[in-house]
């Protein structure tokens, strides 16, 4: 079996969008636990969601500038912001999200009793 | 060596630096290690994906090549380095808003 590409099945422009659905799906449906107290620290939360990305964006349109990478264009939706796909500037806001929230589960089941 | 790789090893070392400058002592945590464990976990099925169908295409010049199944071996530095300052700033913005 060859790793070098997984070309098989239908090319669909959605296939970003949805790798990104399958990343934030478990985490956004088990986020509302309370003792994980994600939404009840909203703040800090958003602000770090938007300083990782920030920092990432900036980083991102200027690689993909410079061709460290690119997208291909059959797996996109077609909206491009700065070069990049849509899809690119949403992957940064979601992986922050689900890197809080299995932290913050990680933590939890853990320490049981706290 | 290769643009991309480079700066994956500069932006691991950074976060080093914030996790020190913030004092929020993430990466030097048990807890931190575990958390990477599930994140790889995940990373290398969905990362994997893009990189192999492939969605996200890399420069040749950029790059050293080198993969693992179809990820990038920079990739697992650029993702170290993502994830972490996400909780870095996760803790630090918690504990400015005394919402521990």
């Amino acid at each position: 079996m060859s790793w070098s590409s997984i070309s098989r099945g239908r090319r669909m422009k959605t296939e970003y969008c949805i790798v990104l659905g399958c990343i934030l799906v478990g985490p956004l449906l088990l986020s509302g636990h309370r003792r994980l107290r994600i939404y009840s620290r909203w703040k800090p939360l958003l602000k770090a969601m938007l300083a990782v990305s920030t920092i990432y964006w900036i980083w991102d349109v200027i690689a993909s500038a410079r061709g460290h990478w690119s997208f291909n264009p059959l797996y996109v939706a077609g909206v491009y912001i700065l070069g990049m796909p849509v899809e690119e500037w949403l992957f940064f806001p979601v992986l922050a999200f689900v890197s809080v929230f299995t932290w913050e589960a990680v933590k939890t089941l853990l320490w049981k009793d706290r | 060596m290769k643009e991309y790789t480079i700066l994956s090893l500069l932006s691991v070392i950074a976060v080093f630096l914030v996790d020190r400058l913030l004092r929020t002592r993430v990466i030097t945590s048990g807890v931190f290690w575990i958390f990477l464990a599930v994140m790889y976990a995940f990373k290398i099925p969905s990362n994997g994906y893009l990189t192999g169908r492939p969605i996200v295409l890399y420069g040749e010049r950029f790059f050293m090549n080198v993969r693992l199944l179809t990820l990038p071996l920079e990739d697992f530095v650029y993702g170290f380095g993502l994830m972490a300052l996400t909780i870095i700033l996760w803790e630090h913005f918690k504990r400015k808003g005394d919402v521990r």
